[in-house]
């Protein structure tokens, strides 16, 4: 909302400085963006009285004239305007001068004749986007006077962010019952005489409301012979200050009152409206309509029409209709000022992407009593502006009557609520100041709220009015005491900490936290291979990028490595925490949301040359994170499997714990990791954040005593085909279960090289519980161990 | 006589030869083949002294003495040039150290900005007593809209364009529907704060259609607004420091009321709107930025999870970590957190 100072101040003695008043109704909740200066650019331009005017002797179409501008010299000017004439006061741009539109005025020759300034035209000084000839300026205007200052320009325009509750903000007159109440100044009333003339408005038009939901008042005027022409030069300077373009006498009359008073309204030529009615019903389903603006809009049964006898006129508090605007031929008006059904209105705004005006204020309410001095006031008006005659009378109807809202405040309940020592009488006289009418009663209150203001339906809005006025600023801070209750003592084993430990592993394992969008486009998951039904799409997405959730990680863990790379950033070490989503019937919200730990590598294994060898991270580095993942957080060590096949991971191992399925690592497919632009192996983790979670929070550290005897370690070195795995022959070692055995580590590979067959060594760590074994008891088991293992499996030793 | 004399003096005479070998020994190597070579079990001492049973007893009684003084000295001798070319060897190897040479350094692992602002702003609140809880991200209209008192086809809705998944269910779009879920399942005293992700159908300079809230919400007897202040006091303190100034001002949310903006002195021109003789781009002059929205939970919002308004009162706020991260770092661009290029992703730890 743009808040001209000098119109408010038609409804308010406010005399400061506007930033006061942008500081003051900022504190109010009115908050002010900007403070704009719309006449800046012509704020050098001064009037000039046209002494002389002279043909240029070198050219037909030019005048060379002398211009009284108030100085001690009379300048000599060259103007182009045929309607320039000796006695005209005129607005005068001087040497040195730069205009709205970028032009610097300099002293020049024009055809041989010397010009020192220029006359203006509107278009030039910003007031019009065309203009015939130069500006005439009003009598009285003294030559010499800035023309801003002559024609009362606004110095000053705030821009006020008005919030969704504060329709009643959404006009001057509102404004400035705000700044009255703010600064404790009086405030005039609209001015709304309008003298009525012949017959009764009633007796030409019919006024139906057969659903009475879509309207509760409607109310229009007749203004007989009205002269369609320009608004005077006050109304559209004013119009242009809070940025209304101006298009003729009428329709300006209508937006003048819409921003002083807030209220909506539309003229219809009386002429194009048939069978003598007005009739606001709902629009068919596919029912087609073209507004005023051109368009042919496509209704539905949820929108409201205004229909005359025969045909729809306009699409309700939305848009006026082409077929019955004002146009120049226009001579009678019918001005309709009604009030809309809030939610009617926004549906059919939002369907049609069409906001106006006009739907903004009907979308948050009307004054349903004010309807009739904006009607009064606007009708007044046109009639001033256009030379028409308003007829006698107001055809209307009414299908629910406005009623008083009547509420109650305890002045100890907004006190106990806002922590601020606000009197009785501070109540009272805030709430009178905006407009309701209050009266004491027992412990309380009785307020009745204004019809401007919708937003005040309980107690708790009146608490919201005293302290918003008293200054929310001046609430002063005390720290509660936060009383806890017994059965809330679970919260460490809260998704949050949780969250929080695995991602600290993460960083101390290296790895770099990025955070993808939880949407991505259906295009990469068809890169991934990801089934069609589990996706969920976004129904009403920004970009085709943007369009499905993500079941998995990796594809933006991918987007993020795509991103390095093109930053020339080639080697990564990535992880994301976050959530998944797959549709899910049974969930309320038709979605399942999962808990995903993400990991991608890529590229060189360490990140400085030297004093590192030059390789790719590869599976065990991948393996590796997962394996010091449940290790340090002490978890039991999970198992790796190859896993048949994966939509984009190849290889892909399945990690499990005790049969449960924790996840997978492996390889991103050469053909999906060249899509993100990688020149080298992807190796990709989606480990099940939530499993590891629930491990997390049910695990119980218990301490094993230290052994009390010497170990004794042997290594064995099994000679096997490439496709025996090595967690086979370690299982197989256990399987066999030796005395004593500790622990099984690999402690050796080595593969000669065209050998069909590679050595792994093991190294196997016996001890006793009760006794140092010795060197003959070990190897009677080691050599028992080896006899078995050889006939079990097709190894040699 | 003349031999024990001769075998006495051959011993003593060792002494001289092995103290001028040792001399010329500059490896540790060499050392010990001269070490082998005298002291050996077959060394030159050794050799000299498996004479000793040959002599009269006089006579091997002074050689015997003469071979363990002289055993004794060559052992010294050696361990004193042992010293020696430790030491030799420690200087030069002190002389060619350089600690200038690139370490062996494990992997540097990052947390992203995000992470760490919501850490240090649940850890406040954690501080003051709050719980931490989290909530589904794709939400029923009920819990996004309708329990936080936006009717439908309320205007309020318009502050927070909406991405739907179907009529019914919908990307929150606020941390707040936390607020019902956890006032729904626990009854007062309660205090949370709720993190997490929020979409809204918004994208430019300074709109991402995914970023990062914090919820947060008192309900007990007795909260009033003061309260409210003092927490967001304590809170705004913590994480821009004690000299912060707080300002609320009017606002307007369908599930607060009152409402109120809190704001702070500018973090970047501390509160003087300008920096050096221009003006400060971040808070454009007034010296205030905006940080978080608040106020007292409105009442319908307490009919909604079956709570007397007339018994029990609540303050809750919402603010985003965005732009939190974005003040405290200076971080001037919003889209930076989403691209996740490691050399932004670096610089916070």
């Amino acid at each position: 909302m743009l808040l001209s100072l000098n119109w408010l101040r038609e409804f308010t003695p406010f005399e400061g400085e506007a930033q006061v008043l942008a500081d003051r109704l900022t504190m109010l909740g009115l908050e002010v963006e900007d403070i704009k200066r719309p006449f800046d650019g012509i704020k050098d331009v001064v009037a000039g009285r046209v002494l002389t005017r002279e043909k240029h002797p070198e050219a037909d179409k030019l005048s060379v004239c002398a211009v009284d501008v108030g100085g001690p010299e009379v300048l000599r000017i060259v103007c182009g305007a045929a309607n320039v004439a000796a006695g005209q006061t005129v607005p005068v741009a001087l040497i040195g001068t730069t205009l709205p539109n970028g032009l610097t005025i300099k002293k020049s020759a024009i055809r041989g004749v010397e010009s020192c300034g220029m006359i203006c035209s509107e278009t030039e000084l910003g007031f019009a986007e065309k203009s015939s000839g130069i500006m005439l300026l009003p009598d009285g205007v003294r030559p010499g006077q800035k023309i801003a200052q002559a024609l009362s320009l606004d110095e000053a325009v705030l821009e006020v962010s008005v919030t969704p509750n504060r329709a009643d903000c959404l006009s001057h007159l509102g404004l400035a019952r705000e700044t009255a109440t703010a600064f404790g100044l009086p405030l005039a009333s609209p001015r709304a005489a309008v003298s009525e003339h012949g017959p009764d408005a009633g007796s030409l038009i019919r006024i139906e409301l057969p659903e009475p939901d879509l309207c509760p008042v409607y109310q229009a005027r007749v203004i007989h012979g009205a002269a369609i022409g320009e608004s005077p030069l006050w109304m559209r300077l004013r119009l242009l200050a809070v940025g209304v373009r101006a298009i003729s006498n009428v329709v300006d009359c209508t937006n003048y009152v819409l921003m002083e008073l807030g209220q909506p309204q539309h003229a219809f030529d009386l002429a194009l409206i048939e069978g003598g009615v007005i009739r606001v019903s709902r629009a068919a389903e596919g029912q087609r309509f073209t507004t005023l603006d051109g368009v042919e809009r496509v209704l539905t049964a949820s929108d409201a029409l205004i229909c005359d006898g025969v045909k729809p006129v306009a699409l309700a508090g939305v848009m006026g209709g082409a077929n019955s605007e004002i146009n120049d031929a226009s001579r009678d008006v019918l001005l309709e000022c009604a009030v809309f059904n809030p939610a009617v209105i926004r549906k059919t705004a939002r369907r049609l992407g069409l906001s106006s005006e006009a739907s903004y204020r009907f979308e948050r309410g009307v004054d349903q009593p004010g309807s009739l001095t904006a009607l009064n006031r606007c009708a007044g008006l046109i009639a001033e502006t256009s030379g028409g005659r308003v007829l006698t009378g107001i055809a209307s109807a009414t299908a629910s009557p406005w009623t008083e809202t009547k509420l109650s405040l305890r002045p100890k309940r907004a006190r106990r609520i806002l922590g601020l020592e606000l009197t009785d009488e501070f109540c009272r006289k805030t709430l009178t100041s905006l407009g309701c009418r209050v009266e004491a009663a027992k412990d309380a209150l009785a307020v009745a709220a204004p019809p401007y203001r919708l937003d005040l339906t309980r107690e708790i809005d009146l608490i919201e009015e005293v302290g918003r006025v008293y200054g929310l600023d001046r609430i002063p801070a005390k720290l509660p005491k936060v009383a806890k209750d017994l059965s809330t003592a679970t919260a460490a084993a809260s998704e949050f900490l949780l969250w929080a430990r695995l991602r600290a592993w993460a960083k101390g394992a290296g790895l770099r936290e990025t955070i993808g969008y939880s949407f991505v486009g259906d295009k990469d998951l068809d890169l991934f291979a990801v089934e069609s039904a589990p996706r969920i799409p976004v129904a009403n997405p920004l970009s085709e990028d943007q369009n499905v959730m993500r079941p998995a990680l990796a594809p933006g863990l991918l987007l993020a490595m795509k991103n390095n790379i093109a930053q020339g950033n080639a080697s990564l070490r990535l992880f994301e925490l976050a959530k998944v989503f797959a549709k899910d019937a049974a969930s309320p919200t038709t979605a399942r949301e999962s808990g995903r730990l993400g990991i991608v590598l890529t590229g060189e294994r360490f990140a400085a040359p030297w004093p590192n060898p030059r390789e790719d991270a590869d599976y065990l580095d991948l393996k590796g994170l997962a394996e010091h993942l449940f290790a340090s957080l002490g978890l039991p060590a999970p198992a790796f499997e190859r896993a048949a096949e994966h939509p984009w991971l190849s290889p892909c191992v399945n990690v499990t714990l005790a049969g449960r399925d924790l996840g997978q690592l492996g390889r991103i497919l050469p053909e999906v990791a060249r899509a993100y632009h990688a020149r080298k192996d992807v190796w990709c983790a989606e480990l099940d954040a939530d499993a590891l979670c629930a491990l997390l929070a049910a695990r119980r550290n218990a301490f094993a005593a230290l052994p009390k005897f010497p170990p004794v370690r042997r290594d064995l070195t099994v000679i096997a085909a490439q496709d025996i795995g090595a967690q086979t022959v370690i299982e197989a070692v256990w399987s066999i279960n030796p005395k004593d055995l500790e622990e099984v580590i690999l402690a050796d590979l080595f593969t000669p090289e065209g050998a069909a067959q590679r050595n792994l060594t093991l190294r196997l760590t016996y001890r006793a519980k009760d006794k140092t074994l010795t060197d003959p008891e070990v190897d009677k088991t080691q050599a028992a161990l080896i006899s078995i293992l050889t006939a079990t499996l097709p190894v040699r030793v | 006589m003349s031999g024990g004399h001769t075998l006495a003096t051959e011993i003593e005479g060792l002494v001289g030869e092995c103290e001028s070998l040792l001399g010329q020994a500059s490896s540790f190597e060499a050392l010990e083949a001269l070490r082998v070579e005298f002291l050996g079990r077959k060394g030159r001492l050794a050799a000299v002294m498996s004479r000793l049973p040959g002599l009269e007893p006089e006579e091997r009684r002074q050689a015997g003495a003469a071979a363990n003084k002289v055993k004794d000295t060559l052992g010294a001798l050696y361990l004193k040039r042992q010293d020696a070319l430790a030491r030799q060897a420690e200087t030069a190897m002190l002389a060619a150290f350089d600690a200038t040479l690139p370490g062996r350094a494990p992997a540097a692992g990052s947390l992203h900005p995000i992470t760490i602002v919501t850490g240090e702003i649940c850890t406040v609140f954690r501080e003051l007593g709050f719980d931490v809880v989290t909530g589904p991200e794709i939400e029923t209209d009920f819990y996004n809209f309708e329990a936080l008192n936006f009717p439908p086809e309320h205007p309020a809705r318009d502050m927070q364009d909406t991405l739907y998944i179907t009529d019914a269910t919908l990307l929150r779009t606020h941390t707040s529907p936390l607020q019902i879920r956890t006032l729904e399942s626990t009854a007062p005293p309660v205090a949370a704060v709720a993190p997490g992700k929020v979409y809204r159908r918004d994208s430019d300079l300074t709109h991402s259609p995914m970023f990062h809230q914090i919820e947060g919400f008192l309900v007990d007897r007795e909260v009033s607004m003061a309260d409210l202040r003092g927490v967001l006091t304590y809170f705004l303190h913590a994480i821009f420091g004690r000299d912060t100034r707080v300002r609320f001002r009017p606002s307007f949310f369908p599930f607060t009321e009152p409402s109120a903006e809190a704001d702070i002195s500018c973090v970047i021109c501390a509160g003087s709107g300008h920096a050096g003789t221009d003006t400060c781009r971040v808070c454009k002059g007034t010296g205030w930025v905006e940080i978080l929205g608040c106020g007292m939970i409105d009442p319908n919002v307490l009919a909604a999870v079956n709570l007397d308004p007339e018994e029990y009162s609540g303050f809750a706020f919402g603010l985003g970590v965005e732009r939190v991260a974005m003040l405290k770092y200076g971080i001037g661009d919003l889209r930076l957190f989403f691209e996740n290029d490691v050399r932004f992703l670096a610089q916070f730890a």
